[in-house]
Formats: C-alpha cells, structure tokens, sequence
C-alpha cells in the first residue's frame, strides 16, 4: 500500500506500523521506548506525527501504516511537542549537562566519562557515548528545563552479580520490563509504586538474584540510558568493532555479536536479540579472554623451573622432546570444546606424525568437565586443557601442555604453549546436533598466544613432518571435508542455560570458569550448595588503621563528607593543604583537599566524590571503620594576606574546599564572595556554610534550576564585565573548571590561584609524578603547590597526566566484586551514610 | 653462589642469588687467611668485625656469628645484599690480590638470613633506661642504624617515617629482587622488639617541625636522615609527558606500593613496551632490571662510556645478562609525543669523550649532527636525587649547602644547631646504603655523648660491656 511521508511517496508492508515504515525508508522519527525487538508500546511519546484528516498527534511506533496517508514527522509543532516531552521525562534524569551551554567545550575537553559512583550528569555517566537520549537531546535542540528537576536518591544497585542499576537515571520506557517478559515469559521486574514514586524492581524488594533473574542481560541490552548497566563494560566506552561469532563455552553454540576495543573484547550480546543466551555467553566471555594470568608466552622447563622462549625455540624443544616417543607412547588428549579444524589437526598430527591411536576427543560433561584415563604404556602426552589431575599424569615421562590459561596441569608441564581461543580465533564449532557454527575473530589473543592448529602444525613441521603447511582455517576445513558454517541465528527457543542460569557450564577446557570471572561465583548452581554473595567489603578485614572515621555523610548526590579522627593532622591543618589517604594496605595513595578541621576534637573532614576505584573504597567505608594511612597535611598552604575582594570559585569537591579558604581570607580582612556552582540544585552541598562564612554567596547551578543558571566561571565573568573590581580570584574543583576561570579571568588582569590535584604517590616530593608545567618551569604540585598561577598552567598537559592510568583503572574497576546490601548505598538516602 | 638462570629471573621478582647452604658457606669461610691486620675491617664503613665472624662460620656457629656481625651492623641481611663489597672489604682482601677475594657478603648475608630463618632472633641484654628521648627523622638505612645504637644504650627512640612503611630506600627504592621486603620488615622487627618506637605517616616538617619535636615533644636529640627524595630531570623538551618518570616514582610504584601484584593491589604499573632508562647508576639499573620484569623491551641510555658508569659491576653484569640493552655514548636532546601527551620517541645525539673533566672522568661531548631518534614509549630519568627539601626548609638556623644538603661535622655529624644530628643522603647526597649506616653510627655515638655529657661511657666500651 502506498503512503506519504513527508512529501515522500512510500510503499508500507502488511502489518508494518508507521514508525517502521517511515525508518525502512531512511526517515527517522525520534523514539525512545520502542525497540526493534519488541512489540509497540507508545509510552515515550517522542515518534508523535501529525496525520491529514486524523485529530491529534497518533504515536507513530502504534498506528499501522494505511493506504493513502498522509504523515508529517517533522513540523514545528511536533518539534515543540518533542522538546516538551523531553523536558518532562528529564525532569527527574540528572539532566543538566543535556542543558549546559558548556557542553561541547566540556565534550571536547574530557570525551571519557568519568568513573563515578553515583551518576550525577552525562560526563559522569558510563551510557554517555551511546545514549540514546542524549542524542534525542542533540536532535530536538534541547537546552531548556521547564521547572527544576528533582533526584530520587535512589540506592545504587550493585549487590547484584554483573548487572549495576541506578534508577535515578530512568525515564520509564519499560523497555527492561517488556524484553524480560518478552524473552522469559515472566518478567522479574516490572513497574513497581505508582506516579512520581514508579519505579522498575522487583516485587516485595528483592534483589535480581533473589527474584529469580537469568542474567541473559537482555535489559542492560536494551536500556537507552545508563540506568543498566554491564559491570565489566561499563567504562570501555564505544566499541569501535564488532564482530558475529559462535559461543563455545557449550554445544549450544548461540551466535553471539562480539565488541572490542583497540582489538580488546569488552563484552557480547546475543545476534538474534530476540532469544536470549546465557549468563556465560552475555556476561563471561570478555572478563575469561582477558583475564590477566591467560598464558601469553611458550614456556619451557630447565631445570626445576619453567622458562620463556620464543616460538621457534619452544617448538624445536618440544619436537626433540617429543621424536623418542613416536608409536603407541603418545597420547593427544583434547575435547569437543576445540573447533572441527583443530581437531583435523590433532587428530592428523597424532596418526601421521607420533604414529599413534590415541588420539583422545573427550566429550564434557553437563558441567563442561572431562577426564582422561590414559591408555597403558602411554609415556608422553599433549593435553589442551586440564583434563587430568597430578595422578592420571604421575607415569608420564613427557607432557605437554598447550592452553589458555595455567593449570596444576601446566603446572608439571616440562612444555606450556599458550592457545589463542574463542573470540580471538576463527575455525568451525559443532554444536550438539553436529551442525558446524563459525567462529571468527574478534580480538586480538593475548601475549604470543596462537590457535591450536596453528601450534600443532608448527610441532608438526619441527618434527620434519610434510602436509601441515596450512595458511588459514579454512584451509583445513577443506581438507577435513568440514561443511559451510552458519551462525545459529534463528533459534527457536533459549538455550537452556538461558532459561536457568543454574545449568550453565561451570569448566572450559577444564578451568573452573568461575576462578577468572568472578560474578558467578554468586550464582547458584542446581545440585550446588547455594553460595552466599561475596562481597569485597564482606569478605575483607576491617583495616587495622588507627585513623577512624567518626562520620560519614553523603551531603550531595555522590559527595560524601566524611570526617576522620587524626589530632596531628589537625592541629597543624592550614586552609589550602591536602591529605594522603590509603584505605588499606593494597590501596592506592590518594590526595583529598582538607575541607575543614577541628583541632579540640582531633577531627579533619574530607569532601569525597567516588570517581575509581580508590575512592570507591573509600566512599564504601562507614563511620566506625578505619582507613589504614592518611598523611599530611601536605602541600604548601594558599598564602592568606589582606587583597582586598575576593572572589572564591568552587565546583564538585572543590566546594568543600574553599570553605577554610573563606575562612581565612575573612580573617584576614578581606571581602569574601563565595561562588560555588552545581549542576542542579539538588547537587548543592554547604550553601549555609559559606553563606555564613562570605560577605557574598552565590550558588549558580548550570541548569538554571536555582539562582544564576551557568557555571561559577559566568558569574565571575558576569561580575568583571559589570566592573567589579576582583583583587584575587582562588578556583578549586575540576581542571576543566579552573582552565575555564583562569581563562575568563586573565584578560582582566585578576591573579588567580588554582588548586591543582593531579596523579601523587608519595606526596612529599620524592617521586615527580604530580608534575605539572607553570611557565617554563616544571613544578611538583605536592611541594611546590598545590595552588599555582592560573594563567600559566598547561591545562591539556594537567588533563592527560590525570587519565594516564585510565585503562588500568577501567580493568580494575571492572573486575570489583559487587557490594553486599548492608554495606552499599541502601535506604533512601543512606549509602553507607548516616 | 647459585643464582636464579637470567632467562628465568628476567620474568619474576624473586630474588637473584639462591644463598649459601651451610655447608657451602663453611667451604666459602675456609678460605679465609685470618690476616693479623685485616684490610677488610679497615675497608668496612663500620668496622665489622670480619674475621672474627668469619671464624665462627668455619665452626658452624652461625647463630654466634650473627651475633658478632650486629655488633657493628644492625642491618646485615641487607648490607650482605646491597653493600658494594668489591670497594670496600672485598677489594682489601689479601686473597684479592691473585685471586678471587672472600665473598664476604655473601657470608655476611647467609649469617643474617641463618639466623631469621631459625625464627629465633635473640634480644640482646639492654642497659638500664637513661631517660633520654631521641627522635629519628626517616626509617632508612642511617636512621634504623642510629635508632638500633641509641636503644641499645638505653635511650628511648622514637622513630617518624612519612610514608606508609619502613625502609625508606630499601622499601621504595631496591627492588624485591635484589633485596626482599620480608628482611626489611624483619630487621625493623627486631629494632621494634628491642623497644624501637615507629611511627608511620608522620612527615616531620609538617606534622611537627624538628624544633617542636624538642621544644615541644620532650626530645632531648633529633637525628634528621630523611635522605635524598627529590629526583632530578634533565631539564630537556618533553619531560613532562605521560611515560616519563623518574625511577623513584617508577620503583616506588613496583616496590612501595606493590603496582607488579596489580589488580591485587590497586597501583597500576607501568606496562608499557619499548622502555628508556637513562642514566648508568645503580637505580638506572635497578629501574632498567624492574621494567624488565614488567614485560619491557630494555634499553639504558648513557652519555659516557662503559667504564665511567657508577653502577656496581654486578649490577651492570646482572641487567645485560638479563636482556638490557646498553646505549653508551648517547644523551638524549628531548622527548617526543603525540596529540594526548603521550611519548612516542626521544631524540638522543652521540657523545665522544673528551678531556677529563672535574670529577676525573673524561668528558661526553656531543657530536655534532648525529641526532636520531629512538622509538620508545616510556622513559625512565635515573640521573640521580637531591636532598628532600622539607626539613631544612621548616628549620631556620640548619645550615645547608647549596645542593641543600645539610652541613655537619663530619666527625660527630652534629649540624649548626645544638641537639640535632643528620646523616645519610640529606648530607652526603645520593650515597650508598652502607655509607648512610656508617654515618648514623657516628652520629648514634655523638648523639650519646651529647646526651650523656663528658662522663659517658664510650660506646665501644659499653657494647663490649654487654657482650661481656
């Protein structure tokens, strides 16, 4: 049937709604709660369309295209219906930077998000390089919220094995509730409370585990905000490839969609969206192939100890090793779990090559288990994986192992090969019905890893062997008469696993899947004691430090005071001066801006945003636990003296910390004006204070939600260009917050101190890495700072000295166990707080 | 001595040599000519007592052999590892002169280790309390030398270390392979139970200045060893790029703060490919032989020659075996990045040796032209260290030199200000371990004549008192 679609003449399909006709054609209508793996639902009201002859605005995703239509998507009456209806839904997403007129600078300045805890706006958000409604927001020319929005101070979520949620970043769409209903039949969670306080949960509060949840990760799949979240993924960002493979850790063989970055596998979803794969295929699959013991080198034994050598020299070793036992006395022992073509190659290297029968394919067990009895007279053998204990192997004269991770197998190995496996290798699967499913490679293996073919065929070759001259996999498959594969897209039902987490697989070439990735050591299993979530906080030893934490507060959305019993720090706190914190013993060492200090009580009081992991642990500590070190105060305190106007400029932390600073500079005379910005008003945090403390007080917020709408920086400058006289100017907080203020600030002559926080380990100078360059000269912000002239900061310098250690920050956060209940953010707007 | 095979110890951090079994040991000890004028005694910066424990070793009596040897060294499983033995006892040995001399430290360090081993470290007897304080600024090698003295003569100690663990150099700087923190830690212990006070994340100059420490705290001494922590740059074009750092921060991050356990331990380490060491010290080495282990490609840069490298031969000997490269003759100009900050390369020039220059080495002089460049993407600055600023910059009256290192007498280490002693690298400049234990034991023995007043026993009467 043929409709029109702004002026365009279309031909719609039976059944096909106007949405999707109107996206065939290549013309998009914003929408947000459809997806095209779900039924229609019309909630969002973002795909409105005006209809000739039909009253009102129809939700396109719900009217079925109908011969002789004639439908506008895009006039101004519906853009301002959009805009409208955006502005409703973000009225309670923590929606500010959707409407900062900064936003591009900020973007350019930091693309990364930052790693926060709380999710307090986009550039703190792990969704902020795909999300949907920021796009939306870029589209319809968003930047106005009508009333000021409001935050829920829901808990954080992230007791659950792999999946973190923060409903306050949730607009409704149901999109998680209907793709679990939709997949499972039942949908776990569902709509809970109603109007304002509508929330997505389980019923009678239960956690994902304990309401029966699959962890096929569908929800977080198809989440257009950060709300869901994949715990290992979250922080990689975009994806810049993906790749279709085949899952091997069963003979399900699900087709799964592989994303990397920088030839890293960050996570994987199923291809078919509408049939969910398991928990190991969603969830396991990145955290397994990058798990930081995986053997990246050929390693050989001299002696009582394995050495690494290279290829060449591993393999002549091994080919030397191996020629006395040529005949029955070898044994290749592999299973199913190995591609068509590797096992060609086993199979020909053991028959042709060692001249032996036993070539040994286990099959695994439900469980993914296989053992071997080796035959008798076996003396020498090659194992792919840990298919036997220290017994089965005590007789062997020779063994070889080649695989992808150390085992106590490898362990008494006298030769380890490192195997490139699933996602990094291409080569045919057989799945349980013995149809052949493609694998292809998505990521790059790690160290000098190789597939297994590619490691027998070099044996092979070692040993003087012709015909194992193989160019590729698919050669193989030639040879080996291995039929055209096909990804098992089109799968009618779940895999089994999908259905009931607890019938997964728990071993892959005999590794305990469990021991690389951790979040399934939650997940119960059937016919397994039901194991109780560990908890990094649980499971770990209060720290034996001396310095207590007496309180514990979040006073903002992800800022948490906290104040800290340390008498000699206090007595000697200056305002401008910094402390070192370890939490415990393993952590990092991290400077934290003095906030405030109270000689009598012996007390000093930090303002603590969660951004990583050191601050994660730090922000999970309650009042009564210790922290392990905290030194100081260091640093060079800000030089007090009689200036005349001061104009204080805080942001984030930063707040916190010019509160002493106000203090001091009103001591000594002069008139204070506090400026301190938030991104909404609900982010405020100490406005009382320093509205006591300064002759003038300023809150901006960058919404406009409350007082002056814009950063502190606008208001400095608003306050220059009416020809106020600013004789100093101090900026604490982000450096993209102190660049903007010392910029605004230097053409109008106002020295201006900025409060530098960058990378420290020792924090007394003895180290170098909070080098930053003032001027020609390079400082260290520990000793020599940290306030430093604004003007002459190399602030893109400042900027990528601090994210030197993303990367590894990304992995180690990645792999942090979830917290308990008790000891996360529970209860309204406790976290651990009071 | 058996050592760890280069190939294998280039991937661990285990330590190098495996040590003497007893029974090698004795055979080592038996070579031992008992001079009547022993030159290895006189060579010792803290005259050990050398054949003397060496004798006992021969006997197999190696608990007693420890004894004798801490005597006069209070740290020996560290100075039988770290000691540059080859100029000072070693090279005096009469055996030397022909031959190979006695491994005296490797006797020295299988003595320490025999006795932590059996798990029963013996207390010295302690004389009676005197009533005096004395505060120890810094718990490296010259404060744990002084504060092992002054307990041992009845005085209270009390010592303040800013960061997080003891050792100071032997913690942060010396990598686990060449000295494992368990002797550290044990060595420490042991000064803890003798009654050693330590304090942990005290940084004197900021919680409490050396004069509030006395005027204020009740110490009647201060010993300031708060060493040489400031690393030099070189002052060249792109040092402040991400993958440059100094080999403190390099170390301090691998050793200190544990970054080659990570995830274990939240530091990150530094795990980057094509590694640039520069400089010829032994931290060049101990930095070089550290990113090794890391995974690093390895290449030390130096503007001279073999011969004028500071480093220990040993050292030299154990990086090259392990797959460090040298670059000799070659200095770089500046360091190359790309858009994010990040180190792509770094140009160096080829040097020439020219006439000797003030410190009697011939002099590197660049040869025009020859600027190439090498692809790196970390480097590491091991140029040497200044003196931590801290102290004297919170201590009017101390007086300094102009490298900042703080002026004393060097026959009782005593500074310009009366009660107040250093030692170590805060007044010798970046030195050895051994150097820095030889001048805390001066100034142990200064500290307690100025406590006591004229009438003080001597301290070798009063410790040969207690062996009695």
């Amino acid at each position: 049937m043929e409709l029109v679609i702004d002026g365009k003449q279309v031909t719609a399909e039976a059944g096909e709604t106007i949405l999707q006709c109107a996206l065939r054609h290549g013309i998009e209508i914003p929408h947000l709660c459809t997806h095209p793996s779900l039924p229609p639902f019309g909630a969002c009201r973002m795909c409105l369309v005006e209809i000739e002859g039909m009253r009102g605005f129809p939700t396109s995703c719900t009217t079925p295209a109908a011969a002789g239509m004639t439908v506008r998507t895009n006039t101004p009456a519906l853009q301002e219906l959009r805009r409208n209806t955006l502005a409703l839904m973000m009225i309670e997403h923590p929606s500010a930077c959707l409407v900062c007129a900064k936003r591009e600078l900020c973007d350019q300045f930091r693309p990364a998000s930052e790693k926060a805890g709380r999710t307090t706006g986009c550039h703190t958000c792990n969704n902020k390089e795909v999300c949907e409604v920021r796009r939306l927001s870029e589209e319809l020319g968003f930047c106005h919220l009508p009333v000021p929005p409001m935050y829920h101070q829901r808990p954080l979520e992230r007791d659950n094995p792999f999946i973190d949620r923060d409903l306050n970043l949730c607009i409704l769409c149901g999109r998680c509730v209907r793709i679990c209903k939709h997949q499972h039949g039942a949908s776990v969670i569902d709509f809970v409370g109603r109007s304002s306080a509508t929330k997505i949960g389980e019923a009678f509060g239960r956690s994902l585990l304990e309401a029966g949840c699959r962890f096929c990760g569908s929800c977080v799949d198809v989440c257009p905000t950060g709300t869901l979240a994949d715990r290992y993924a979250k922080w990689y960002g975009k994806p810049d490839s993906a790749v279709e493979t085949t899952c091997i850790f069963c003979d399900a063989a699900c087709a799964l969609n592989a994303l990397a970055t920088d030839g890293k596998l960050v996570s994987a979803h199923a291809v078919n969206a509408g049939v969910p794969v398991c928990v190991l295929g969603r969830f396991a699959l990145a955290e397994f192939l990058n798990g930081t013991d995986r053997l990246r080198m050929p390693h050989v034994r001299v002696g009582k100890v394995l050495r690494e050598h290279e290829w060449d020299a591993a393999l002549e070793t091994a080919a030397a090793r191996l020629q006395p036992y040529v005949g029955s006395a070898f044994a290749f022992v592999c299973d199913t779990t190995s591609t068509l073509e590797d096992r060609h190659v086993f199979r020909k290297f053991t028959r042709e090559v060692m001249q032996s029968e036993h070539f040994i394919e286990l099959t695994p067990d439900a469980r993914g288990e296989a053992h071997v009895t080796l035959p008798d007279g076996v003396k020498a053998a090659c194992f792919t994986g840990a298919f036997a204990d220290d017994e089965a192997v005590a007789g062997l004269e020779l063994l070889l192992v080649q695989d992808c991770y150390p085992s106590p197998l490898s362990e008494r190995a006298d030769i380890v090969l490192p195997a490139a496996v699933f996602a990094e290798i291409e080569g045919t699967a057989a799945d349980r019905a013995g149809a052949p499913r493609p694998l292809r490679r998505a990521c790059t293996p790690p160290g000098q890893a190789r597939p297994d073919w590619e490691i027998v065929c070099g044996l092979a070759r070692a040993m003087g062997a012709n015909g194992f001259l193989y160019e590729s996999a698919r050669e193989i498959a030639l040879e080996a008469g291995v039929a055209e594969a096909a990804l098992w897209i089109a799968r009618e039902e779940a895999p089994a696993a999908a259905r009931d987490p607890r019938e997964r697989r728990t071993h892959f070439r005999g590794h305990d899947i469990a021991e690389k990735v951790l979040g399934l050591k939650n997940l119960p299993l059937n016919g397994a004691a039901p194991a109780a979530v560990v908890a990094a906080t649980a499971q770990a030893p209060r720290a034996a430090g001396k310095f207590e934490i007496l309180e514990k507060s979040e006073i903002a959305p992800n800022n948490h005071e906290i104040v800290i019993h340390a008498p000699h720090i206090a007595r000697k706190a200056k305002a401008g001066q910094f402390v070192i914190v370890m939490v415990d013993e393993n952590s990092e060492r991290v400077p934290y801006t003095l906030c405030d200090w109270d000689v009598a009580r012996g007390t000093i009081t930090l303002v603590v945003q969660e951004m990583g992991q050191s601050s994660r642990k730090l922000v999970l500590k309650s009042a009564g636990d210790a922290l392990a070190h905290v030194v100081g105060p260091l640093g060079i305190p800000l030089e007090i003296q009689h200036y005349g106007t001061v104009a204080l400029a805080g942001g984030c932390y930063g707040v916190g910390g010019i509160l002493p600073i106000a203090r001091a500079m009103k001591d000594a005379g002069n008139h204070v004006i506090a400026v301190v910005e938030a991104r909404s008003h609900y982010l405020a945090y100490y406005s009382d204070k320093l509205a006591g403390i300064a002759d003038e007080f300023m809150q901006t917020t960058i919404d406009g939600s409350h007082s002056f709408r814009g950063h502190a920086v606008d208001y400095i400058g608003k306050m220059l260009q009416d020809g106020r006289k600013l004789d100093c100017v101090v900026a604490i907080g982000c450096p993209f917050m102190m660049m903007l203020t010392a910029q605004e600030t230097q053409p109008h002559g106002v020295k201006t101190f900025v409060a530098l926080n960058p990378i420290m380990l020792d924090g007394t100078g003895m180290c170098g890495a909070c080098r930053v360059s003032v001027g020609e000269e390079t400082k260290f912000a520990c000793v020599d700072g940290p306030f430093f002239d604004g003007h002459l900061v190399d602030w893109e310098e400042v900027r990528d000295r601090r994210v030197a250690y993303s990367a590894a920050e990304i992995q180690s956060i990645g792999r942090t166990e979830p917290v308990v209940a008790a000891a996360h953010h529970g209860g309204g707007h406790a976290c651990s707080c009071k | 001595m058996p050592e760890q095979a280069p190939e294998d110890r280039a991937r661990n951090f285990d330590e190098v040599p495996y040590g003497y079994t007893p029974e090698t040991a004795i055979i080592e000890a038996n070579r031992c000519m008992k001079c009547k004028k022993p030159g290895c005694v006189a060579g010792c910066p803290v005259h050990v007592d050398i054949p003397g424990f060496i004798s006992l070793v021969q006997e197999g009596r190696f608990i007693e052999a420890a004894h004798k040897l801490k005597e006069q060294n209070a740290l020996p499983a560290v100075c039988g590892r770290v000691c540059p033995q080859e100029e000072q006892c070693e090279i005096k040995c009469i055996l030397g002169v022909k031959g190979e001399p006695v491994a005296i430290g490797r006797l020295e360090r299988f003595v320490a280790d025999y006795e932590r081993a059996s798990g029963n470290i013996e207390l010295p007897e302690l004389p009676p309390k005197t009533g005096k304080r004395v505060a120890v600024v810094g718990a490296g090698p010259a404060g744990l030398t002084v504060a092992g003295d002054l307990i041992r003569l009845g005085h209270e100690v009390t010592v303040f270390e800013a960061l997080q663990a003891p050792g100071g150099v032997l913690t942060y700087g010396i990598p686990e392979f060449r000295l494992p923190k368990e002797i550290v830690y044990a060595e420490v212990h042991f000064l803890e139970r003798m009654g050693v006070e330590f304090v942990m994340d005290f940084v004197v100059g900021r919680n409490a200045t050396v004069r509030e420490l006395m005027e204020e705290e009740g110490y009647d001494a201060v010993f300031i060893g708060s060493g040489a922590g400031l690393p030099s740059f070189m002052g060249i074009p792109g040092e402040n790029l991400v993958g440059v750092y100094s080999a403190n921060e390099y170390l301090t991050r691998s050793n200190l703060m544990k970054a080659y356990l990570f995830p274990k331990y939240d530091t990150p380490p530094i795990k980057r490919s094509r590694v640039a060491v520069i400089g010829g010290g032994n931290v060049a080495m101990d930095a070089a032989r550290t990113a090794l282990r890391l995974g690093g490609d390895v290449t030390i840069v130096y503007r001279r020659a073999r011969e004028q490298m500071p480093a220990r031969a040993e050292e030299i000997h154990h990086a090259e075996e392990e797959g460090v490269k040298m670059m000799l003759l070659n200095n770089p100009t500046r360091i190359i990045g790309d858009e994010r900050h990040r180190v792509i390369g770094m140009e160096c020039i080829k040097m020439e040796l020219g006439e000797p220059d003030s410190s009697g080495r011939r002099r590197p002089i660049p040869v025009k032209g020859s600027e190439f460049i090498l692809d790196v993407d970390t480097v590491i600055v091991a140029i040497g260290n200044k003196p931590n600023p801290l102290i004297p910059q919170t201590m009017p009256g101390l007086e300094t030199t102009r490298h900042g290192t703080i002026v004393v007498d060097e026959n009782t280490m005593a500074t310009a200000v009366p009660g107040v002693f250093a030692g170590g690298d805060i007044v010798s400049g970046a030195a050895t371990v051994i150097s820095a234990m030889g001048q805390g034991r001066i100034a142990a023995k200064s500290i307690h004549e100025y406590l006591m007043g004229p009438q003080a026993a001597p301290v070798e009467e009063t410790a040969a008192a207690q062996e009695a």
